[in-house]
């Protein structure tokens, strides 16, 4: 037995690491019993409160980045957004001039408002359609809602076009209920103003004013806008009548340039 | 009794341990990763010897085992090897180059054990995985064995058995 001791302690290096070894075998054999999974678990459960500390440095440490990647998307998601809205409203805008167009059964072009004169004296539009199109001088230009004023000269692949809130567009209307004619023109307030109507005339707010068909640019029918003001004054021979435009100028997108003006002589059917 | 350089070693493990749970992973390059608790473990047994080189290696591998869920013991064992190993090698090589020699003796030899007794019996092909993994992680593992040999003092040369 004395001598048993003695080997050890000669080879105790050697009896240990059989020992660890045989011991790592044993465990590799037993591998998994339920108290050692008990042990796993709870080491694991430590080590998560240790991960989710780390978890957390993480999310702090990266949360300005995040801020700033989120900030980004919601500006290219807001854009985007804003982008489909407009594309819905062009959408409603064209489907309204189709309709318009299918309805009336007019020879029209279509056209982009792309741009607003440079002239001083003269407020017109650019249009992106020309004499490619077959655009030319004194054709009308109309939305649904309305007339919007002619052609004043094309080119090839553009063309200008004369608003009525210009200080040379004079256009010939007609009352609708009174059937009573006189001149439409602007004097640079924000309405339109109807010349010659005798005093003698009644004259209602919110009667319609649409071409007379007198012109030979313009055909009948077209409506003008609504009269938004009646006056009067004893030494004058005429009322003082302002005119709202039915276009709102300010905000034309997409117009029609009229190419046949005989679709619509003495229809009045784009005044509704 | 521990004394203040068992002390720290503890420390040393301990923080080993936490850093290759947490932190390892991100400075892995594709599945090559450094083995820390191993750094700590050879520079430990070249001061203390084999025997507690081997009894550290089987205890840290041990913890080491029960934190991951593959075999239990499979890690003890290599550690164990490693210890010792590294114990018995102390004072074999010239003190500049003892702690990186013994490392990538110890390294070689612990991945060797680990991936033959992990792939018995599977299709595993032994020389790829050590030309996949062992040299690369022992690469790896050397090179943080010189960042880890620059901060802290690894010849405590009269602690040493003689």
């Amino acid at each position: 037995m004395k001598s048993l001791f003695g080997l050890f302690n000669q080879r105790r290096t050697l009896f240990l690491l059989l020992f660890y070894i045989l011991l790592s075998f044993i465990l590799m054999t037993l591998n998994d019993p339920f108290n050692i999974r008990g042990m796993r678990i709870l080491v694991l459960q430590t080590m998560s409160v240790v991960k989710n500390i780390e978890d957390k440095f993480t999310y702090w440490n990266n949360l300005e980045q995040e801020n700033s990647d989120l900030r980004r998307q919601l500006l290219e998601v807001s854009i985007e957004n804003q982008r489909m809205q407009e594309s819905m409203l062009e959408n409603i805008r064209l489907r309204r001039l189709l309709k318009f167009k299918e309805e009336h059964k007019i020879d029209a072009v279509a056209a982009n408002v792309i741009g607003f004169g440079q002239e001083q004296t003269i407020r017109s539009l650019v249009l992106d359609v020309g004499e490619k199109e077959g655009i030319a001088k004194n054709m009308v230009v109309v939305t649904e809602k309305g007339l919007v004023g002619k052609i004043l000269d094309a080119e090839p692949e553009q063309s200008h076009a004369q608003i009525l809130m210009d200080r040379n567009a004079l256009v010939s209307v007609r009352l609708q209920k009174s059937r009573e004619t006189g001149v439409i023109g602007w004097s640079g307030n924000l309405w339109l103003d109807l010349n010659y109507i005798p005093k003698d005339i009644n004259v209602e707010v919110g009667e319609l004013v649409i071409t007379s068909g007198l012109s030979q640019i313009y055909p009948e029918g077209i409506k003008v806008g609504l009269v938004g003001e009646v006056e009067e004054n004893k030494y004058e021979l005429f009322k003082k009548i302002k005119v709202k435009p039915a276009v709102e100028f300010n905000k034309l997108e997409e117009v029609f340039v009229l190419t046949s003006s005989d679709s619509l002589m003495g229809e009045g059917k784009i005044a509704q | 009794m521990l004394n203040k350089g068992d002390l720290r070693f503890i420390l040393y493990f301990a923080v080993a341990l936490l850093l290759q749970l947490t932190l390892v992973k991100y400075i892995q390059i594709y599945n090559w990763r450094p083995d820390l608790l191993l750094i700590v473990l050879v520079a430990f047994a070249l001061q203390k010897g084999p025997n507690i080189g081997m009894t550290a290696g089987f205890l840290v591998g041990l913890v080491q085992d029960i934190l991951s869920t593959q075999y239990l013991g499979l890690t003890a064992l290599s550690k164990t090897v490693a210890g010792f190993l590294a114990g018995s090698l102390r004072g074999k090589f010239a003190a500049r180059t003892e702690f990186l020699l013994t490392l990538f003796i110890c390294g070689l030899m612990h991945d060797l054990i680990y991936f033959f007794i992990n792939t018995l019996g599977e299709n595993f092909s032994f020389q790829s995985l050590v030309v996949l993994y062992t040299i690369p992680n022992l690469t790896y593992t050397i090179i943080i064995g010189v960042v880890f040999s620059y901060f802290v003092d690894v010849q405590v040369s009269e602690e040493r058995v003689i």
